[in-house]
């Protein structure tokens, strides 16, 4: 085989990243039922970036080509838009996914530090949930201009656009943790049952 | 992607599309107030969707979740002082942003066939590289079910309890046989797939027969208008 | 039409053993060959050969050549072997690509390319052949492990190929729906395919096989002539680690236990929707510290039997009399222990020993110990328990009943696609169960383990319809 052909991804690595991505989205479910009470909204991205850390860890072993972390965080968010978050997040995972991708490439795919810190990039996508929500509050409750200055006021002070870099951080630094404990569970349990 | 009879036809791409708007304009509130007439436009489709789909529960949630939402806004908001009144306040209005969408997307997973969704991306032109991995996750999705009621099933026989210091050790109990057995399960999937020609360099064909028809047309003109009339919203 | 010379292969996971070794076989176009041997014989590993995912998608050291048609395996491409074999594989859980029967059907040939009239004539012609019209456009995860197999094998047809292999096709399946299959294979030897079975069922097998390669470590044993192999006797066959040519149909098979120790369960009524029920029965009487199997074709409810008998099934009202006592849904959750299919499923802890551990009232390392010696678990305590063989995961969930002092041992199928030699530990370890003062309750198809370790037979099918009279 030619060097050419083994940097293609072929059909084993196509899917394996719909299983991972499988796995990823049905523990993003799971934790989105907390995020159905809309004031633990935040805490997503806590929650996701922390657990989504162990299959993405795991999935890590599997990736060796360029594209594959890329393509999973598209699947992810094509998920998003069928349920109805919008078409946003696709747009910031598809950066996110890109630098995740080059981070943990530029370890070789091999470097298990440098996959953490992609798992923190990579997290970066849960905040595409919030943005239609936070990003022009003015326009939305310019609506409801009717009912009165102070609720908007109040309003826009509950979701102000700091909280939007804070995210970010949250985002990245629990993407980190999770991306830590993924690793721990890799060698607990994954490792000796045989399938890393 | 589900095997439940539907209805009426509406083509995949027709659904994207409608998913894309709503989330636009009811969740993202693009265009301000002016737009007002058309979000409620926008609202309405998912209902009239599930009615047609003859989902009376879904229907009846639907509703009465999204007159709530509304109605406390415009009861509360004389009245909301402080935090809790704040937070209350915040939770409807997110409801009712966020319900629309979340009921246009289940009607979507509810009414379309994987291979169906597939052909509709397959003529928007997307790669098999996408294509591909995306009908093995929402086949995926069952197995996961399954296994993860499978272990659930173990581990109320096994007596292991929640509760104090073992609960980190429960998720970990749960999640891990889930991962792992999903996981194998996963491995003998893809190669019984590729014994059967997966991923060959050739272009894939699909039996599905997918096109537009009246129903879609019509959402493509209401759609349309709610557009040019937000563009019209600039000059 | 298929060549082996002198192929070798070591998978890359296991570095101890050749799980071929210097094997070589010829089988001619319109043959139907039957390879068998006990477990990790290498048969797999043949098949895998045949189809190409060894070396394409299994990655070990391998020598010697093989070669389909005159093409080397190891040159082409997956894809193009698609074309020359169909693969029918063990699991039916595992080898649909597809939520629905259709789509799966054509899987094979869309991946091909074919144009799409091509596509939907072959799925007339194949859906009449092989008799799936009424499975076309389901849910195939609400399909029974019969009607699996079947679109298995229908699909392999709509594609093709020269070649079929079937790895195990019968583990899962009961007997009418391996006199199902029976019927496929039929239908390709007269089609002139060449047919590949690695089996530990032999009887069905049989009928149309030409040629018998028995394997054993990795090598040929021998390769006989179908006359000549149907000459051994029982004894001889189980000495070579295979099973009984007969096809024993385990639901005519009756043993009584005259013992006047019963339990009783009472109002045993279930379903899983609100209208069919699947158990309906005023009362059923089940002997006390006996072996119990639990016989009944697919689909009569066995499985749901057992789950609502050891309480996993909350919505199941039924009432256990037990000694003096009365058992609830609740309270039998703690008298029994179920040992499921897919044993997979209850095996959490990071080592052995600590599966046994979590199981106990009070924590108590030595009496684990004990627990794990009694059944032969010792050397493997420290292991992770998903990386043990599929006997030891078995042993290891009954150490945990054992632990948690479960009196009644329920099994699912604990023998489906073991080897005789798995299968008589199986039985020894029902045995041992017995004398250890458990009772032990037992699903199974499998005739040779009702005749090894036995002692009483419910037959549910029959037992449904006095019932219903």
């Amino acid at each position: 085989m030619n060097l050419n052909k083994e940097n293609k991804l072929n059909g084993k690595d196509l899917i394996n990243i719909g299983i991972y991505s499988a796995i990823y989205c049905v523990l993003v479910f799971v934790a989105a039922m907390l995020g159905c009470i809309p004031i633990f909204m935040p805490l997503l991205s806590v929650i996701i970036p922390l657990f989504g850390g162990i299959p993405y860890m795991l999935f890590l072993t599997k990736v060796k080509k360029f594209g594959m972390i890329l393509i999973m965080t598209i699947l992810i968010e094509i998920m998003m838009l069928l349920t109805g978050m919008g078409y946003f997040p696709l747009l910031i995972g598809f950066f996110a996914g890109l630098g995740a991708e080059l981070v943990y490439k530029s370890g070789k795919y091999q470097n298990l530090f440098k996959g953490i810190i992609s798992h923190g990039v990579f997290s970066i996508w849960v905040l595409g949930n919030y943005v239609l929500l936070c990003l022009n509050p003015d326009s939305y409750f310019a609506t409801r201009q009717n009912l009165g200055e102070e609720y908007i006021n109040a309003l826009k002070g509950y979701t102000p656009m700091w909280i939007f870099p804070v995210l970010l951080v949250v985002c990245m630094v629990f993407g980190i943790v999770g991306g830590y404990l993924g690793k721990a569970l890799l060698k607990k349990h994954f490792r000796k049952a045989g399938i890393a | 992607m589900n095997e439940k009879k539907r209805k009426l036809y509406i083509d995949p791409r027709t659904k994207l599309l409608l998913l894309v708007t709503i989330a636009m304009f009811v969740m993202g509130g693009i265009g301000g107030s002016r737009m007002l007439p058309c979000t409620i436009v926008l609202c309405f489709i998912p209902l009239f969707l599930l009615l047609i789909q003859r989902e009376w529960k879904n229907s009846i949630i639907y509703v009465l979740l999204y007159g709530l939402g509304c109605g406390m806004q415009i009861m509360l908001i004389p009245i909301a002082e402080g935090i809790l009144g704040m937070l209350l306040l915040t939770v409807c209005v997110v409801v009712t942003r966020i319900l629309p969408g979340v009921m246009m997307g289940r009607y979507v997973i509810r009414t379309t066939k994987v291979s169906e969704f597939v052909a509709g991306m397959e003529k928007m032109h997307v790669t098999n590289k996408i294509t591909i991995p995306l009908s093995v996750l929402f086949r995926f999705f069952p197995t996961i079910i399954e296994e993860y009621s499978a272990i659930n099933d173990a581990m109320k026989m096994r007596d292991i309890r929640l509760g104090g210091k073992k609960a980190l050790q429960m998720l970990e109990y749960r999640l891990i046989p889930m991962i792992t057995c999903s996981v194998k399960i996963g491995e003998e999937l893809s190669a019984a797939a590729l014994t059967r020609g997966l991923g060959a360099p050739v272009k894939r064909t699909n039996i599905c027969k997918i096109g537009f028809g009246v129903t879609d047309y019509c959402i493509f003109t209401i759609c349309m208008i709610i557009y040019v009339f937000w563009i019209t919203g600039f000059v | 039409m298929i060549v082996f010379e002198d192929v070798s292969f070591k998978y890359a996971q296991n570095t101890e053993e050749n799980s071929l070794v210097k094997y070589s076989m010829h089988i001619k176009k319109g043959e139907c060959v039957l390879v068998c041997g006990p477990s990790g014989c290498g048969k797999s590993t043949v098949i895998r050969m045949v189809n190409g995912l060894i070396p394409h998608y299994y990655e070990g050291k391998m020598t010697g050549n093989v070669k389909i048609n005159g093409k080397t395996v190891a040159d082409e491409e997956l894809y193009d072997m698609a074309k020359l074999v169909g693969t029918v594989f063990q699991n039916p859980r595992t080898q649909f690509f597809n939520v629905d029967t259709t789509s799966e059907l054509v899987f094979g040939c869309e991946n091909m390319g074919l144009k799409k009239e091509e596509i939907l004539s072959r799925l007339d012609s194949v859906a009449d052949k092989a008799a799936v019209h009424k499975l076309m456009d389901r849910n195939i995860f609400k399909l029974s492990g019969g009607e699996k197999q079947k679109i298995a094998c229908a699909s392999v047809m709509t594609s093709g190929p020269d070649i079929i292999v079937l790895d195990e096709p019968s583990s899962n399946l009961d007997y009418s729906a391996i006199v199902d299959l029976e019927r496929m294979i039929e239908m390709w030897k007269n089609e002139g395919k060449t047919i590949l079975i690695a089996e530990h069922r032999l009887a069905y097998c049989m009928k149309y096989a030409d040629k018998v390669i028995i394997m054993n470590h990795g090598k040929k044993l021998k390769e006989l002539g179908k006359e000549e192999f149907c000459r051994f006797s029982d004894d001889e066959l189980h000495e070579m680690g295979l099973r009984s040519l007969k096809n024993t149909d385990s639901r005519r098979m009756s043993i009584y236990s005259d013992t006047r120790n019963k339990m009783v369960m009472n109002n045993l009524r279930f379903g899983y929707d609100k209208k069919n029920k699947i158990l309906d029965f005023d009362k059923i009487e089940i002997p006390a510290g006996e072996i119990v199997a639990l016989v009944g074709a697919n689909g009569v409810g066995k499985t749901t039997f057992l789950r609502c008998l050891c309480g996993m099934e909350k919505r199941c009202k039924a009432v256990l009399q037990y000694g003096m006592k009365h058992y609830n849904a609740k309270q039998r959750m703690k008298l029994m222990y179920l040992v499921m299919q897919d044993v997979n499923h209850q095996l959490f802890a990071e080592d052995v020993l600590d599966e046994v551990l979590i199981s106990m009232a009070d924590e108590n390392e030595e009496k684990a110990m004990e627990i794990l010696k009694m059944l032969d678990l010792e050397e493997v305590a420290q292991r992770h328990p998903v990386s043990l063989s599929g006997g030891q995961k078995q042993r290891v969930a009954v150490a945990s009943a054992i632990a948690a002092e479960r009196e009644i041992l329920l099994f699912d199928e604990p023998t489906s696609g073991l080897d005789y030699g798995h299968m008589i530990q199986v039985a020894k370890l029902l045995k041992g169960l017995k004398e250890f003062g458990k009772t032990v309750i037992v699903v199974t198809h499998d005739a040779e383990l009702i005749e090894n370790c036995c002692t009483a037979v419910i037959n549910l099918e029959a037992l449904k319809n006095v019932n219903n009279k």
